[in-house]
C-alpha cells in the first residue's frame, strides 16, 4: 500500500492538534493545542512564532513559492512514480534543512515547506510535464538555489571542473619532476672525458695548435 | 567559583600575551629567562583556562540561570550528563573548550619537548600561545559565557533534544581534540622554520601529534554519522553539510601528512610538502571552525553579522600569511635530500596517495565555498550538495581505496618485475574472485562493483601482509598463529597498526558502496494493515502496522507507531519509531518535534523505519527504507581506532628503531625490499 500523495500535507500541519485531542491528559492538551495553532499562524507566515533561530534545525516554513504551469493539452503523466522520486531528490527544500524535497517530506513531518514543494510536483507531473520541464519550472520560481547540485553550465563549470583539473595538474606535477629528476640522474652518470695527460685547457690547445703547425 | 572562573578567564587572557610575548622575544634574543618565563606562562594560561572552565562547569551543574548562556542551553528538568556536555554545545563555551584544550596540549607537547627539542621551545610556545591569545580573546570580547542577564528566568531554554544523545555527547569534543591537535604540529612547525631547524628534529612531535589529532577526528567524525543517522532520521549518514565537510577536511589533509612523513623519515623527501600539509590542516581546521561559526556559508553577507566571524576571518589570513611568508623564506633549508627514483616505488605510492587525498580535500572545499564565491562573483545563489559531492568524489575514493592497497605491496626506491608479480598475483586474484562472484549474482553497477573488487584487492594485500610476517616468526620464533599474529603487531605498530586501519577502511567503502542498492519506500498503512515489500538481497518482507500510540511524559508528548515485521515469511519482531514534541514545565512547546527512528539492524541490512505523519486517528504515513550493510560503517570506524591506538601506543626506544621507520634507510639496492622485522 504506497502512499496517498498530496494528502499528506493536511495530516503535518494537523498532527500535533490531533495529538492533542488524542492525549489524555486534558491540561497538556491545551498547551499542545496551542503549539499546533503556532504551527498553522507559521504556515501563514508568521514565522516569529516558529521560527527559532537559536535553533540548529531552525526552519523557515513559509519559503514555499507556488509553482505552476497549466496542463498541456490532453495530459497524461509521463513520469513514473520512481522517476517522481528520483525528481525530488534533485530538488532541495527550501526550509533550511538542506535535504532534499523527497527526503525531507518522509522524514520531518513538521516542514510544512516540501509537503507544498512536493504538491506542486504532483500537479506537474499530472499536467504532463517531463522531468526537466518540471525542474526547469522550480528554477524559474526559486532560482538555481533550488537544485540540489549546480547547473552544468556558465560559471557554475568552474564547480564542476577546477578538482578534477587539480588533480590532473598534480598529477602532471609529479611526472613533470621525476623526469626532471631523471634526467639529472643520467647527466650526472654520464662518465666526463678524463684528461690523461694532466695538462690543463689552455695546454692542451697549445699542443693543439702546435700538432696543427699553427705555432 | 563562578566569579573565580569569569576572573580567570581575564586573568588566562594577560598570561597568554605574556607568554607570547616573552617567548618570541626570548626565541629571538636566545634569553633562556625570557624562554622559561614564556613556558611558565603557558603552562599559567592552561591553569587560568581550567579555572575558568570549572567555574562554566559549576554554573551549569548548579543551573545558574543568571548567566545568559546556561539559561540559554540547559534546563532545570535536563539530565546532569547532558548539562555537563552543553559546555560545548553552545558558541561562547566551544571557545571556551578551544581554548581549555589547547592550553592542555600545549602545556602537555612544551613539558615533554623541553630537552628534546630545546632550540623549538621558544618559538613553539610563543605561538601556540598567540593562538591562544585569540581564543581567549575572541570568548573574552565576542563569546563571553559568563555574561550574565538583566535578571534570573526561572528556567532555562535547555538543550535541543535531538542533541541529548550519546552520539552527539561523545561527537564535538572528540571533533574538538582532533582539530585543536593540529595546533601543536602547525606551531612545531612554525617553530622549525623561525629556527631553521628543519632537520628530522621536528618530526618527532609533529607526528605523534598528528596522528592524535588524525585518532580523535576518525572518532569525531564516526560518532557523528552515527548520530545522523539514529537521530536525524533521514535515512543516511553523510549529506556532505558544510560542518560535514569541515571536520573532513583536515582528516584528510593529516591523512595524506601520516603517509607522506614516511617517506621524509626514510628518504628525507618531500620536506616542504610535509611542512605544508602540517599547516594546512591547521588552517582547516580554523578554516572549519570560522565557516561553521561565522554564517558565512548562509550567505557572504551574514558572516559580518556573527559576532566571531571577522575576528575568525582575520585570524586565518594572519596565519595563512605568515605561513607563506615563512615557507618561502626558507625554501632553501627545505630542500629535500633525495630524490624519487621511479614511478614504481613505496615513495611513488604514498606520493599519488597524497595527490588523491589531496585532490579529494580540494574539491570537497571547493564544492563548500562555491556556493560563497558564486555569491560574491554576482551570480545566482546556488547550492551544492550531494550530487555534486558524489559525482566528484566517488572516482577519486576508488583510487585512492586501490593505492591503500597498492602502496605496501611495492619496494622503497624501485620496483622489480619479480617484486611486483610476487606481491600482487594474490591480492589482485582475490579482487578479481570478487568481482566474477558479484557479476555471476547479478551486480551491475559499474561503480559498485569496482569498490567491492577493490576491496577485496586491499583485503587480499593486508591478509598477505599479515601472513608473511606470522609465517616468518614461525620459522624463526616457532610462534603460534595467535602469539605470532600479537607480536608481530606489537613488535611494529606503525606498519601493523597501519594495516588494521586499512582493514577499517576497506569495511568503510564496503558499507559505502552497498548504499548503491539502498531503497526507499513511502508507506500508509491503517491498523492492521500490511506492507510488502522486496529488500535489494530479494527478500520479501511484510510489515503490519499494529496502531498509533499517544502519550504524554514530563518532559514530552508522543505519537508512536509499531510495525510487526516478517521476513520470508519468518517473524523478525516489532520496528517502531516515534514523534516526539518536547516541551517545557508549563508544557509549551520548545522545539521542533523530532523524530525517534526504528532501527533493526543484521550484518547485511538495516530495515530503517520513520514515522512521516499521521492521518485520521490510525493512519500512519511512514517511510520505510532498506540501507544496505551500514553496521560496517560502525564496525569500520571502530577498526581504525583500535588501528590507531595500536600506531600510537607508546614503543621502547629499542624496539622502535627495529621498527623500520625510525631509522634511516639503510643503502640498498632498487628493488631490494627492506625485510620485515619480526
Amino acid at each position: 500500500m504506497t502512499a496517498d500523495i498530496g494528502s499528506g500535507m493536511t495530516s503535518r500541519r494537523g498532527f500535533l492538534a490531533r495529538l492533542a485531542k488524542a492525549s489524555v491528559t486534558g491540561a497538556s492538551s491545551v498547551v499542545v493545542a496551542r503549539a499546533a495553532g503556532a504551527q498553522q499562524r507559521g504556515a501563514m507566515h508568521d514565522s516569529s512564532i516558529v521560527r527559532d533561530t537559536t535553533n540548529l534545525f531552525a526552519m523557515d516554513q513559509s519559503a514555499a513559492r507556488t509553482v505552476q504551469r497549466p496542463p498541456k493539452p490532453g495530459a497524461t503523466p509521463i513520469v513514473s512514480l520512481a522517476q517522481r522520486d528520483q525528481l525530488e531528490h534533485r530538488i532541495r527544500c527550501q526550509c533550511g534543512c538542506t535535504l532534499d524535497v523527497f527526503t525531507c517530506r518522509t522524514t520531518d513531518f513538521s516542514c510544512q515547506v516540501s509537503p507544498a514543494m512536493h504538491r506542486d510536483v504532483i500537479a506537474l507531473v499530472e499536467g504532463g510535464y517531463g522531468a526537466q520541464e518540471i525542474i526547469d519550472a522550480f528554477v524559474d520560481a526559486y532560482g538555481e538555489r533550488v537544485l540540489m547540485a549546480p547547473k552544468k553550465s556558465g560559471f557554475n563549470l568552474l564547480a564542476w571542473f577546477a578538482p578534477g583539473v587539480a588533480v590532473l595538474a598534480g598529477g602532471a606535477a609529479i611526472v613533470f619532476f621525476l623526469r626532471r629528476w631523471d634526467a639529472e640522474r643520467e647527466a650526472a652518470a654520464i662518465p666526463q672525458p678524463t684528461n690523461a695527460v694532466g695538462a690543463t685547457s689552455e695546454e692542451l690547445a697549445r699542443l693543439d695548435a702546435a700538432v696543427r703547425g699553427d705555432e | 567559583m563562578i566569579l573565580i572562573g569569569e576572573l580567570s578567564l581575564w586573568v588566562a587572557l594577560l598570561m597568554a600575551a605574556w607568554s607570547t610575548t616573552v617567548s618570541y622575544a626570548g626565541g629571538a634574543s636566545r634569553r633562556s629567562d625570557l624562554i622559561d618565563s614564556g613556558v611558565r606562562g603557558l603552562y599559567a594560561t592552561f591553569a587560568m583556562v581550567l579555572l575558568a572552565s570549572i567555574g562554566l562547569w559549576t554554573a551549569l551543574m548548579t543551573r545558574d540561570f543568571s548567566l545568559e548562556y546556561v539559561a540559554g542551553h540547559i534546563s532545570a528538568s535536563m539530565p546532569s550528563i547532558y548539562v555537563f556536555t552543553s559546555f560545548w554545545s553552545g558558541q561562547a563555551g566551544s571557545m571556551l573548550f578551544w581554548a581549555l584544550i589547547l592550553s592542555m596540549y600545549g602545556t602537555i607537547a612544551i613539558a615533554t619537548s623541553r630537552v628534546r627539542n630545546r632550540e623549538l621551545v621558544p618559538w613553539a610556545t610563543g605561538t601556540l600561545s598567540a593562538i591562544l591569545l585569540f581564543f581567549i580573546a575572541t570568548t573574552c570580547f565576542k563569546a563571553n559565557p559568563f555574561t550574565r542577564l538583566p535578571f534570573t528566568p526561572l528556567d532555562g531554554r535547555g538543550m535541543n533534544p535531538q542533541l541529548q544523545n550519546p552520539g552527539m555527547a561523545l561527537h564535538p569534543p572528540n571533533l574538538y581534540l582532533g582539530y585543536v591537535a593540529t595546533a601543536i604540529p602547525f606551531a612545531f612547525a612554525i617553530a622549525a622554520l623561525f629556527a631553521r631547524r628543519l632537520d628530522a628534529e621536528w618530526l618527532g612531535v609533529v607526528r605523534r601529534w598528528a596522528l592524535l589529532s588524525w585518532f580523535f577526528l576518525t572518532i569525531g567524525i564516526v560518532l557523528g554519522m552515527w548520530w545522523a543517522y539514529v537521530e536525524l532520521g533521514w535515512g543516511g549518514y553523510w549529506a556532505w553539510d558544510p560542518v560535514e565537510n569541515s571536520s573532513f577536511l583536515p582528516w584528510l589533509t593529516t591523512t595524506a601528512f601520516l603517509h607522506s612523513i614516511m617517506i621524509q623519515e626514510k628518504r628525507g623527501m618531500l620536506r616542504k610538502w610535509n611542512v605544508v600539509l602540517v599547516i594546512v590542516s591547521f588552517l582547516l581546521a580554523i578554516f572549519g571552525t570560522f565557516i561553521t561559526r561565522s554564517g558565512v556559508i548562509e550567505s557572504v553577507h551574514s558572516f559580518a553579522q556573527s559576532p566571531v566571524g571577522p575576528w575568525f576571518a582575520t585570524f586565518f589570513f594572519l596565519c595563512t600569511g605568515i605561513s607563506i611568508y615563512l615557507v618561502g623564506v626558507r625554501l632553501h633549508d627545505l630542500e629535500a635530500k633525495a630524490e624519487l627514483e621511479s614511478m614504481v616505488s613505496r615513495e611513488a605510492a604514498f606520493l599519488y596517495n597524497n595527490l588523491v587525498l589531496c585532490g579529494i580535500a580540494f574539491a570537497v572545499l571547493w564544492g563548500t565555498v562555491f556556493p560563497i564565491l558564486s555569491e560574491a562573483a554576482g551570480k545566482p545563489k546556488i547550492t551544492v550538495g550531494p550530487p555534486f559531492f558524489n559525482a566528484v568524489n566517488v572516482p577519486l575514493g576508488l583510487l585512492l581505496l586501490a593505492l591503500t592497497g597498492i602502496g605496501p605491496l611495492i619496494a622503497w626506491r624501485k620496483a622489480s618485475v619479480s617484486n611486483l608479480r610476487r606481491q600482487f598475483a594474490g591480492p589482485s586474484l582475490t579482487g578479481l574472485v570478487v568481482a566474477i562472484a558479484l557479476i555471476a549474482l547479478g551486480m551491475r553497477d559499474v561503480y559498485a562493483l569496482i569498490a567491492y573488487a577493490l576491496c577485496g584487492f586491499v583485503t587480499g594485500t593486508i591478509v598477505q601482509e599479515f601472513y608473511k610476517g606470522i609465517r616468518a616468526r614461525q620459522s624463526i620464533h616457532g610462534d603460534s598463529v595467535v602469539t605470532g599474529f600479537v607480536r608481530l603487531v606489537a613488535r611494529n605498530r606503525r606498519r601493523y597498526g597501519g594495516y588494521i586501519v586499512h582493514a577499517g577502511i576497506v569495511m568503510l567503502f564496503a558499507a559505502f558502496a552497498g548504499m548503491a542498492f539502498r531503497s526507499e519506500h513511502d508507506v500508509t498503512l491503517k491498523t492492521g494493515e500490511a506492507y510488502e515489500v522486496r529488500d535489494p538481497y530479494g527478500h520479501q518482507w511484510r510489515f503490519v502496522s499494529q496502531g498509533v500510540s499517544t502519550s504524554n511524559r514530563v518532559d514530552r508528548d508522543v505519537i508512536a507507531v509499531g510495525l510487526e515485521a516478517f521476513r520470508d515469511g519468518k517473524r523478525i519482531g516489532i520496528i517502531s519509531s516515534e514523534k516526539r514534541a518536547y516541551v517545557d514545565s508549563r508544557r509549551n512547546p520548545l522545539f521542533q518535534p523530532i523524530t525517534e527512528v526504528g532501527i533493526h539492524t543484521t550484518a547485511k541490512l538495516d530495515t530503517y523505519v520513520v514515522l512521516a505523519g499521521i492521518r485520521a486517528r490510525d493512519v500512519a504515513e511512514l517511510r520505510v527504507t532498506f540501507n544496505p550493510l551500514v553496521v560496517w560503517v560502525w564496525i569500520g570506524g571502530f577498526l581504525m581506532m583500535i588501528g590507531g591506538l595500536v600506531v600510537m601506543w607508546p614503543q621502547a626506544e629499542r624496539r622502535r628503531t627495529q621498527g623500520g621507520y625510525a631509522a634511516v634507510m639503510p643503502p640498498t639496492q632498487p628493488g631490494v625490499e627492506i625485510p620485515v622485522p619480526v
